[in-house]
């Protein structure tokens, strides 16, 4: 139903406003053009915000600076419930996509997918974001320069959700 | 600010690559990084064009309008000060309809005409309004009813229930979610002038 649901979002809402558009007159081709136009110089202002976020955060996942951080953070993180193992997601998802990802697939298969930290691991790679990356090139398309309290709230609400994650599957199994 | 965050990424991380021996790693995955960039951009630039053609022919035939009028109820707790009958309503409500679909390639161009509708109505300022920063926020904690990728991953490590996290997810977004427009609202009040008053402090931590 899910599935079915968000495979036919996207033909749904095209037909939807192409059709619309058209009953009410609207020169549909010719504004799409205008729009897509527009789109297109966006999509090139991001990419200097994106080679620069992408390259910082290449820098972090290079140096080893993961590790060391799991080895200090370990003994508060276990004292208040969070697993050793799953500090380095933590740590890595609000910062790097595609680190994360790699790192979820590589754990999930050691630890097992049905365990308690394996489904720990898939939730909390489920809820959560990278908000670093969408914050740069959502304000960084709207051309901000200061974003204020974007991110410490992002990142804020970003660590709730990952450590809810990892407690709401110690109760529900 | 990413000005203070940027220079701490890069700082942090090239000290720790010389203790740790890795700068051939470092060096190797910056320059990656930008042709890693350019692939994404590329992807991107055609999601954006189709989604911004999209939302124009929308928005001439009043669909973009309609869509606003329908959620302005929930719109006026969140975005505070958007215009009655702006097409930023249109274009949030689109954005977040696509989040919770999880179409990632949707999801992204039309978040960024969002922020940008919600720019123009700040008089495209380089500072950030507290509708902005809000919406920024709430697509940072991913809401999204089916976490397919993570599904996609389970089964391919052979688990028996790949879709019993789902719930779990649900919860751990919804807090998510609620605890990013909590801290939103609490931090807008403090940082309101971040040029002023012990601003100062302030524009490093936030």
């Amino acid at each position: 139903m899910a599935e079915l649901l968000s495979n036919a979002a996207i033909p749904a809402v095209f037909l939807f406003i192409v059709v619309t558009a058209f009953i009410k007159g609207v020169p549909v081709f010719d504004t799409f053009v205008e729009g897509a136009r527009e789109g297109a110089r966006t999509a090139l202002d991001i990419l200097p915000v994106m080679v620069g976020i992408l390259a910082g955060i290449a820098v972090l996942n290079g140096s080893g600076l993961v590790d060391i951080m799991t080895g200090l953070l370990q003994k508060p993180a276990e004292a208040v419930g969070i697993p050793r193992e799953a500090l380095p997601l933590l740590l890595i998802r609000p910062f790097s996509g595609s680190a994360s990802l790699g790192l979820f697939a590589e754990q999930i298969k050691e630890v097992g997918p049905d365990t308690f930290l394996g489904r720990a691991l898939s939730t909390v790679m489920g809820s959560s974001e990278t908000v670093l990356y969408t914050l740069a090139v959502y304000f960084g398309a709207a051309k901000v320069k200061n974003t204020r309290h974007a991110i410490a709230a992002s990142l804020i609400s970003s660590y709730a959700g990952m450590i809810a994650a990892i407690f709401i599957c110690r109760i529900i199994q | 600010m990413l000005n203070v965050i940027w220079v701490i990424m890069v700082f942090s991380g090239i000290i720790t690559s010389v203790i740790t021996g890795r700068t051939k790693e470092v060096s190797d995955a910056i320059l990656s990084s930008c042709g890693q960039a350019v692939n994404l951009t590329i992807v991107m630039l055609g999601a954006m064009c189709l989604w911004s053609g999209l939302m124009k022919v929308a928005e001439k035939a009043g669909i973009v309008d309609a869509l606003a009028r329908l959620l302005k109820g929930v719109f006026r707790f969140l975005f505070p000060g958007i215009p009655k009958g702006h097409p930023a309503n249109g274009a949030i409500a689109m954005s977040l309809s696509a989040d919770l679909l999880g179409l990632g390639n949707a999801a992204t161009p039309l978040g960024i005409l969002a922020m940008k509708e919600l720019s123009g109505i700040n008089g495209n300022s380089p500072v950030a309004s507290n509708a902005m920063v809000m919406f920024g926020v709430i697509n940072a904690a991913c809401i999204q009813l089916i976490p397919s990728t993570v599904l996609i991953i389970r089964h391919q490590a052979g688990s028996a229930y790949p879709s019993s996290i789902i719930p779990c997810v649900w919860i751990a977004s919804l807090v998510s979610a609620l605890t990013g427009i909590i801290a939103a609202k609490v931090l807008e009040r403090v940082s309101k002038d971040p040029g002023r008053n012990g601003g100062k402090v302030l524009r490093y931590l936030v």
